[in-house]
């Protein structure tokens, strides 16, 4: 009771006065000095008429009053070591309580933070910390049976990193249990069981933020009340801060917030859609994406009706925020700078010229079109597909478990803009987390983009990280089963790329076409002082015939006691790769498969099938080409067959 | 007889007329803060259909209501007599656009009236009261109820 009633006054305290070192103080005298004479000189210019020392003394201001306002913005700055000296003996009165040795050792207590962060972060702080002590670190008898000494670490560590402060509190204790959590996430009904099983490893120890977790075995007066780690969370978003944990089973855990250094003024992404511009705070932003407006309908796809885009190989989830916010969609035409209404269904759509509204438009186009060239439907150079205002902007946002892809009409500067909170009649606009003043007087709202993700129903990404894990595993098997295979790629018509296994080639050979004698109906050539017969991949298989090139490449296969040429093209390759086999979409008689080589499909010939089909009297001698061949043979086969 | 006479004191309101539609409205003086011309507003997407947007005034962001709109009389026009009346309650500040202003009347509260009682439905609980002038009623509104969030 006592303690509390401290602890209120304390409080008290932190909110009515601040400490301030002189210096400081008397730096900002001296700027409220130059301010007001500024001022002055402003005012004198103003009444002289002398515009052209208006921008000068403007400057100054300028000058001035950034600097007042980062001076001023340091006043507020307080060591975070006034949060971290209660720590001490909270874990030294947990620890006794609870029987444990546990040494706490502070590091990075000069770190500043903003006033009202220092205020906020010393509730959760205290949760995590006694987190610690409580679940983390375990009865000294315990942790000597596994080796461990015999009192328990707890570090607690403060550091700036990237424009963010970091607050560490790991423990050597024993860890969080992904499934353990997962267990019991679904015994109490939070997820079901499915899931729980489709979840990653990280997932799952994030299970811990969940409303109405508690991981504790048996509850004790400390913590493990149910509430906690989810009010810790939300706390923490408050403030603009993300937490993380990383743990490993028996060896410890760590839990780090990163906190902005202050919530007054943040740097802000400015963004224009519909004719009103937007803010997205900078921590949200992950990277600009423009894509040009002729590629455009290459790189949107579509799942359904959710528009993707393609980013370096990951699928990006694409929103539009006029969508999500409910007004008419827009887009920027450059020829006037104006934002028009945007009529597509899809983004790939091509913006047409023919439509009622621009129908008097479109008509004198064509006319001077067909005036002009004699190409009545062709695109004028002039026309917005070209022009590079016409990319779609995409802004690329994350919240730390969702990333997705916000299209707006435009991208503007990037500013630091000052928070205001809106009012409350429009509180139950969840998307906007304030309003800000531009330099023109107007406001932008700042956009909240994990609720513009959940206004958009944008959920199931939370798989993910799960499916990336599963995909690794997936290829992991795949490199185990298959075998690394040297393959000879080559073509036969310009278009197909067939491969073969480079172990049953005996030699390439370069030709001329006129080399080919047509003698008893079968293709030949001297070859060694012999006629070596040439086959086709299309003599057995469907596919395109070979090209009509002069240079043509011969194959030489040696088919038991027999040579055998192939007749193909270049450009060939030989390379040596893991790949998958699809045994199914392009088999056919002497086509085993087929594989992506290289960004391209293609076929793998199987030699022994497509010589016997051609040559069945020489079927008896396969037999012992088989068996040569047998070795070498792609590695999937036997079993896929 | 001096205790009597500070009692009909007190009970003098300065009301600051305006009118929503055609009604005659009026609301404590010292509530509000200031009375502006319209001025550039953002709109804000999702918000209330009530709620105009909200603007810049000197640094402060202000909620503009179209008070017609709230009090269910219909949109109030643009027009050049429209007035925003900024009054501060619950610590924002929230501007009402009102279709014209009217003159400010010392009404002795003693002649308040209750909301007659076929004035009922969305518009008769923003009002507290009417004031009888000789020749017009003035609705009396409850400010607090106006500016909260309901529905």
């Amino acid at each position: 009771m006592n303690n509390q009633l401290h602890e209120k006054t304390d409080q008290m305290n932190m909110d009515t006065s601040i400490r301030v070192h002189v210096s400081l103080l008397n730096s900002l005298m001296t700027l409220a000095g130059e301010l007001v004479l500024s001022r002055n000189q402003l005012l004198q210019t103003i009444a002289s008429t002398d515009f052209h020392n208006v921008g000068v003394v403007g400057q100054r201001i300028d000058m001035i009053t950034s600097e007042l306002q980062e001076a001023i913005m340091l006043t507020r700055m307080q060591p975070i070591g006034n949060v971290f000296s209660k720590f001490p003996r909270v874990v030294r009165d947990l620890a006794k309580m609870l029987e444990k040795t546990v040494d706490l050792e502070i590091i990075g207590q000069d770190v500043e933070l903003d006033k009202t962060i220092i205020e906020a972060i010393s509730d959760p702080l205290t949760h995590l910390i006694r987190n610690s002590v409580d679940h983390g670190v375990e009865l000294p008898s315990e942790r000597q049976k596994i080796g461990k000494p015999a009192s328990g670490r707890v570090v607690l560590r403060a550091f700036h990193e990237a424009g963010q402060v970091v607050i560490e509190i790991s423990d050597d204790g024993k860890g969080l249990d992904g499934e353990a959590l997962a267990t019991s996430a679904v015994s109490k009904g939070l997820i079901t069981a499915e899931h729980a099983q489709a979840m990653s490893e990280k997932e799952k120890i994030n299970l811990i933020f969940l409303p109405g977790f508690s991981t504790a075995e048996k509850v004790t007066d400390v913590s493990g009340r149910g509430v906690g780690m989810d009010v810790v969370k939300t706390n923490l978003d408050k403030l603009g801060g993300h937490i993380d944990i990383i743990s490993e089973l028996n060896c410890g855990t760590t839990v780090s917030v990163k906190l902005p250094l202050t919530l007054a003024i943040i740097p802000c992404q400015i963004i224009m859609t519909g004719d009103e511009r937007y803010a997205i705070p900078q921590v949200n932003l992950e990277e600009l994406l423009r894509i040009p407006a002729h590629q455009i309908k290459e790189r949107i796809e579509r799942v359904g009706d959710a528009e993707v885009v393609r980013l370096r190989g990951n699928l990006l989830p694409l929103i539009r925020l006029a969508d999500v916010i409910g007004i008419e969609r827009t887009y920027f035409d450059p020829a006037d700078n104006k934002a028009k209404a945007d009529r597509r269904e899809r983004i790939s759509d091509r913006r047409g010229r023919v439509s009622p509204a621009f129908g008097s438009e479109s008509q004198s186009i064509q006319t001077e079109n067909v005036q002009g060239s004699g190409k009545s439907r062709s695109r004028s150079i002039a026309d917005r597909r070209h022009s590079p205002m016409s990319a779609l902007n995409i802004v690329v946002v994350s919240t730390g478990t969702m990333r997705y892809g916000l299209i707006v009409d435009q991208l503007l500067d990037s500013e630091e803009i000052v928070i205001k909170p809106l009012g409350i009649h429009l509180q139950g606009c969840k998307g906007y987390a304030g309003a800000t003043i531009m330099g023109d007087g107007r406001i932008a709202l700042i956009l909240d983009v994990s609720n513009l993700a959940r206004m958009a129903g944008l959920v199931a990404l939370d798989g993910t990280d799960r499916a990336s894990e599963v995909a690794m595993s997936a290829a992991e098997t795949q490199r185990m089963s298959n075998e690394r295979q040297s393959l000879l790629l080559f073509r036969s018509s310009e278009q197909e790329q067939f491969a073969v296994n480079l172990g049953l080639v005996d030699r390439i050979e370069k030709i001329n076409r006129s080399k080919i004698e047509d003698l008893g109906g079968k293709r030949v050539m001297q070859y060694r002082g012999g006629s070596l017969p040439l086959i086709c991949i299309h003599d057995a298989a469907m596919v395109q015939a070979l090209a009509d090139r002069e240079d043509l490449l011969v194959i030489v296969f040696n088919y038991g006691s027999k040579a055998v040429g192939l007749l193909a093209v270049g450009p060939i390759d030989a390379l040596e790769l893991n790949v998958a086999i699809d045994n199914v979409t392009l088999k056919q008689t002497g086509i085993q498969g087929s594989a992506i080589i290289n960004g391209h499909t293609t076929m793998l010939v199987d030699v022994p099938e497509l010589i016997g089909s051609i040559f069945s009297e020489w079927i008896d001698d396969s037999q012992e080409f088989l068996l040569d061949g047998q070795e070498t043979s792609f590695a999937s086969s036997p079993e896929a067959r | 007889m001096d205790t009597t006479k500070k009692q009909v004191e007190k009970n003098i309101v300065e009301l600051a007329t305006f009118y929503v539609g055609d009604a005659l409205c009026g609301m404590d003086i010292l509530q509000i803060q200031e009375i502006n011309k319209l001025m550039m507003m953002t709109k804000v997407p999702q918000a209330p259909e009530y709620v105009l947007g909200i603007l810049n005034l000197r640094g402060q962001i202000v909620t503009v209501i179209d008070l017609g709109k709230k009090l269910g009389m219909g949109e109030t026009e643009a027009s050049p007599d429209a007035r925003n009346v900024i009054v501060n309650s619950t610590g924002s500040s929230v501007g009402l656009l009102v279709k014209k202003i009217g003159d400010v009347v010392a009404v002795d509260m003693v002649n308040k009236e209750h909301s007659p009682a076929n004035m009922s439905g969305i518009q008769g609980k923003y009002f507290t009261g009417v004031y009888k002038r000789d020749n017009s009623l003035i609705g009396i509104l409850d400010i607090d109820k106006v500016l909260g969030i309901d529905e």
